[in-house]
């Protein structure tokens, strides 16, 4: 709505579209396809419709996309290249299935009877390895044994289900439950907060699964709880962080609800007992802030627009693929927001994020740097960086 | 259906080609309305939420955008309809052949004066967004009870003005200072000290300068109908409590720390006439940050955030005629003043406050309170509703209305159209400590039902024909030539004035006027 202006760019915009279409007093166009397509289904609108109101704009947004394809109406031709790839090579970036493995450093122990596992996802494998080599390198350091799955590991389907396409999506989350489930993994672990949405929150409402589920920052900051990883080094910087959409708001999972629908009067019925409401306040904000305070020397300032609140960094559900204007002056928006607090470093903990994050930065000329928390993790454990950064590169 | 592809470069010229757009499935989008369901079918048309099409949505970024574009409606024939947030009812086209002047673009905050207790803004800018930019100063502004989210600018200049804080901040019309106004024929007027030749400022509506604020807006506002304002100056008051403003906790269970000095106070007066007394003597002693009498439901609603949050505050519901008083001040002192005078005043009329002692409310409810957002918890019960009634007159007048429409809205409850809160569902506020009075009756019905959207519209007809055989006055949703005509012989000839005024103004009869009034008579 920031970029485009005009209402129906908003989530309560949207749900207008969405009745129009329903009424039949619109079809399926690619006047709509391009307004329903530029949003980064960041989640924004679905929050501020939860305190008195009950509507789920985001849930309405989806759908509308689904009905888009359906209707041979959408996604985006951008975006049907990566649904092709993800079909045909099993990630996005119509990468050689077989060089999934290439980011992996020599020297990582891997334990292939471990009950954690890795779930690295596509863009860790060939557009972020830092993150992923990170990752290994941290958990190496906390002798945490730890598995991945190579070449049985497919694209986790967020691109897919985030542009509309639910029937390929479906596929892909079947591959992957089939193989985790049959190695009897206990806990996945994720670096890419789009891959831990997806499997935190849209799995299981097309198939439940009975392992744990938690992101990089979630299982460090418990390492350092438990002693596990121990921060030796000081890391004399000022430091603001972004919440991703997928790691905050939208990563709170739907709670069941059993209940009764009862009529209090006419027109009037209440859910007996009140059914929860996803208010994203139950996203993941506390563990990537613990980690930064524990880091000695760190100061953490925040930005105005934090947790269910924040602002969303501008690359989600194909938007950075489609519309990449659209996506980085998005991402300007939310650097200038940065910049404000005063702090040298923005930091964050999703691929797609620092991709357009640093997108911006260098095109604002603003002197912001940025690392992935977990760059930052490996200055405090003392472990070296510098090998880390070789290339910055497209997301999906 | 579109326009004209050389108009349409016509306004590209003007705005650039990402601020227009033509497409079939925008335009449609913005010929939506959450209320056209309702008057669709008071108008006998299908009870749908749609008006007709606009052919284009602008998107001007100032004030001279506006008027070039008005311009050209006036060369082509074309009617525009101009919004702010678009939140309200009615800014929608009632018309073919329209466009929507989509203000959005012209966001900022233009000046806050807080020695000369002033802010000036642009439609787009929101109560919230300004009122969290003058608490930093230490001062607040007026809000009609649509909430924090609705464009000050657009309440002040063209549409009706009570809000739950009017015993101390008044009513829209009366905030408003100096105004930029671009004329339904494009020229830019500029009223009050705005309008001076020399020092032209923004501090005064009246005058110095040219004051035609009666004109402009009058009581219920032209509603698009006499010009866009792209401007204009509202009153600030000073912060009625402590600015302490912490919130903790995520919504919708929020904890806040209630701010030094704020009391609220729930008193059931047990009788209409008592109820009066009360408000009279709480307003006289000019002690109320809010006074308002509501119903024991809608006083139940304001407490809840969700229909289900609502059940348990049936100690509230029983209540008969209750009374919400809300106190706030600045220091201890005065807080204590205000306090001794509520208590004798209870003591005096035997009155007792249940508050702390029957009900605790939640303490987000003084922060709701303060952001003026109790509106919006009529919406809870059945996800839609719309007000009748919106007299302007003495205490009794309003309670007259009220007790008058009781009966009416049972009516319409035993047919199931509408929802059941006994008929008394009711909201009255003083303004500007007691010196005059609003009351309204919001009423809860289903938008997704066909029948309740029917049944909510001819009760809506009824109480309009209610307020005029009963001498209620006019509702504060009078709009369209049917209303005034109706109401006009009643009420001094009044629509006669109005259609002089918008004859003058809009020679070319371009500004949208299906809720407003037409040149002709028709
Ligand atoms: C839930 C709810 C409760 C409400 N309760 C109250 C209440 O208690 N008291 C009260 O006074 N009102 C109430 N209203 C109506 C309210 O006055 C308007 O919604 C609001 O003040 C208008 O602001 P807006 O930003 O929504 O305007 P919009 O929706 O943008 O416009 C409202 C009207 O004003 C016209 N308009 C808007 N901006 C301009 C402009 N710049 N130039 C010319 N014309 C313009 C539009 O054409 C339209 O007719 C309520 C509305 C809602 C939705
Ligand atoms: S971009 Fe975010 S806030 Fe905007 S409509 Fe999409 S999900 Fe809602
Ligand atoms: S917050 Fe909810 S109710 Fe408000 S406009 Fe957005 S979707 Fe609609």
């Amino acid at each position: 709505m920031d970029m485009y202006n005009f209402h129906p760019y908003s989530g309560g915009g949207k749900i207008i579209l969405a009745l129009l279409l329903e009424m039949g007093r619109i079809n399926p166009s690619d006047e709509l396809r391009d307004i329903v397509y530029k949003c980064t289904e960041c989640g924004a609108c679905a929050i501020s419709c939860k305190f008195l109101n009950t509507l789920e704009p985001l849930e309405i947004i989806m759908k509308l996309r689904e009905k888009l394809v359906d209707a041979g109406c959408g996604p985006m031709p951008k975006q049907q290249e990566y649904i092709d790839s993800v079909k045909n090579k099993n990630n996005p970036y119509n990468e050689p299935h077989e060089k999934r493995l290439d980011w992996l450093p020599e020297g990582i122990k891997l334990d292939p009877n471990a009950k954690v596992l890795y779930y690295v996802g596509c863009t860790s494998s060939y557009r972020r390895e830092e993150m992923a080599i990170a990752s290994v390198r941290i958990m190496n350091e906390a002798q945490v044994p730890f598995t991945i799955l190579g070449d049985d590991e497919f694209c986790c389907g967020s691109p897919v289900l985030r542009t509309g396409d639910t029937k390929t999506f479906q596929e892909f989350l079947n591959k992957n439950l089939d193989m985790i489930e049959s190695k009897g993994i206990e806990t996945v672990v994720f670096s890419c907060a789009g891959c831990y949405d997806t499997f935190k929150v849209d799995y299981p409402l097309y198939r439940k699964y009975n392992f744990r589920v938690l992101h990089v920052v979630e299982f460090f900051d418990e390492l350092l709880e438990s002693g596990q990883l121990k921060l030796i080094n000081e890391v004399p910087l000022t430091v603001t962080y972004h919440d991703p959409c997928h790691l905050g708001r939208n990563a709170e999972p739907y709670e069941e609800w059993e209940g009764d629908v009862v009529d209090l009067m006419p027109l009037v019925s209440i859910n007996m007992p009140p059914k929860p409401k996803k208010t994203g306040a139950k996203g993941i904000y506390d563990a990537p802030r613990e980690i930064l305070k524990k880091i000695p020397g760190l100061k953490l300032i925040e930005m105005e627009r934090i947790r269910e609140y924040s602002y969303c960094c501008g690359a989600g559900a194909g938007v950075k693929s489609a519309f990449p204007e659209f996506a980085l002056n998005t991402a300007k928006t939310r650097v200038q927001e940065a910049e404000d607090t005063g702090a040298k470093i923005l930091t964050s903990a999703c691929p797609f994020c620092s991709t357009n994050l640093q997108d911006a930065i260098k095109d604002r000329g603003s002197k912001l740097k940025f690392y992935d928390i977990n760059e930052l993790l490996l200055m405090a454990l003392g472990l070296e960086t510098k090998s880390l950064k070789k290339k910055m590169a497209e997301v999906a | 259906m579109t326009l004209d592809k050389e108009i349409l470069t016509e306004f590209v010229e003007i705005v650039g080609k990402e601020n227009i757009d033509d497409g079939e499935v925008m335009t449609n989008a913005y010929a939506y309305n959450w209320c056209m369901d309702l008057f669709n079918h008071m108008e006998s048309k299908p009870a749908i939420p749609f008006s007709p099409i606009p052919k284009a949505v602008v998107l001007p970024s100032s004030t001279e955008e506006v008027a070039q574009i008005v311009k050209i409606c006036n060369k082509y024939g074309i009617k525009f309809k101009a919004q702010s947030t678009g939140l309200g009812p009615w800014n929608q086209p009632s018309t073919e052949n329209s466009i929507i002047i989509d203000l959005r673009r012209m966001n900022k905050i233009v000046k806050i004066d807080e020695k000369n207790l002033y802010a000036v803004v642009e439609p787009y800018v929101s109560g919230a967004q300004l009122q969290a930019e003058i608490m930093k100063y230490g001062l607040n502004c007026h809000m009609p009870g649509a909430g924090p989210q609705v464009s000050p600018l657009a309440s002040a200049t063209s549409m009706n003005g009570p809000g739950f804080t009017s015993p101390s901040t008044g009513h829209s019309a009366r905030n408003v200072l100096g105004v930029e106004w671009v004329l339904p024929d494009g020229e830019i007027m500029r009223l009050g000290s705005r309008g001076l030749k020399n020092n032209r400022n923004w501090y005064n509506g009246d005058g110095p300068g040219p004051s035609l604020r009666g004109i402009m807006r009058g009581w219920a506002g032209a509603k698009s109908g006499i010009g866009v304002f792209t401007r204009v100056a509202v009153k600030l008051f000073p912060y009625p409590c402590s600015t302490k403003f912490k919130l903790k906790g995520c919504s919708p269970n929020y904890d806040f720390d209630i701010p030094d000095f704020m009391r609220v106070y729930v008193i059931d007066c047990g009788t209409f006439k008592y109820c009066e007394k009360a408000m009279l003597r709480v307003e006289e002693e000019e002690i109320s940050f809010m006074c308002s009498h509501l119903s024991g439901f809608a006083v139940m609603a304001i407490f809840a955030t969700s229909i289900e949050d609502l059940m348990d505050k049936m100690a509230i519901g029983s209540m008969k005629v209750p009374l919400v008083v809300i106190i706030a001040a600045r220091t201890t002192r005065e807080f204590e003043y205000k306090q001794k005078v509520m208590s004798m005043i209870l003591d005096e009329m035997q009155l007792t406050n249940i508050i702390g002692s029957l009900y605790t409310p939640n303490p987000i409810f003084y922060a709701e309170a303060l952001r003026s957002n109790l509106g919006l918890h009529g919406f809870i019960a059945t996800g839609g509703f719309q007000s009748t009634k919106g007299v302007c007159d003495t205490a009794a007048i309003c309670l007259r209305s009220e007790q008058k429409n009781i009966p009416l809205k049972k009516k319409y409850i035993k047919t199931g159209a509408i929802a059941n809160d006994f008929g008394e569902g009711h909201w009255m506020t003083s303004y500007e400590s007691g010196h005059y009075f609003h009351v309204e009756a919001p009423t809860m019905f289903d938008q997704t039902e066909q029948s309740s959207v029917e049944g909510m519209a001819d009760y809506m007809e009824a109480s309009n024909q209610m307020d005029l055989l009963k001498h209620l006055g006019a509702p504060f949703f009078v709009e369209g030539d049917k209303m005034h005509e109706t109401f006009g012989p009643h009420m001094m000839n009044y629509h006669k004035w109005l259609r002089k005024i918008k004859q003058a103004f809009d020679p070319n009869d371009i500004a949208d006027s299906g809720f407003y009034i037409s040149r002709k008579e028709k």
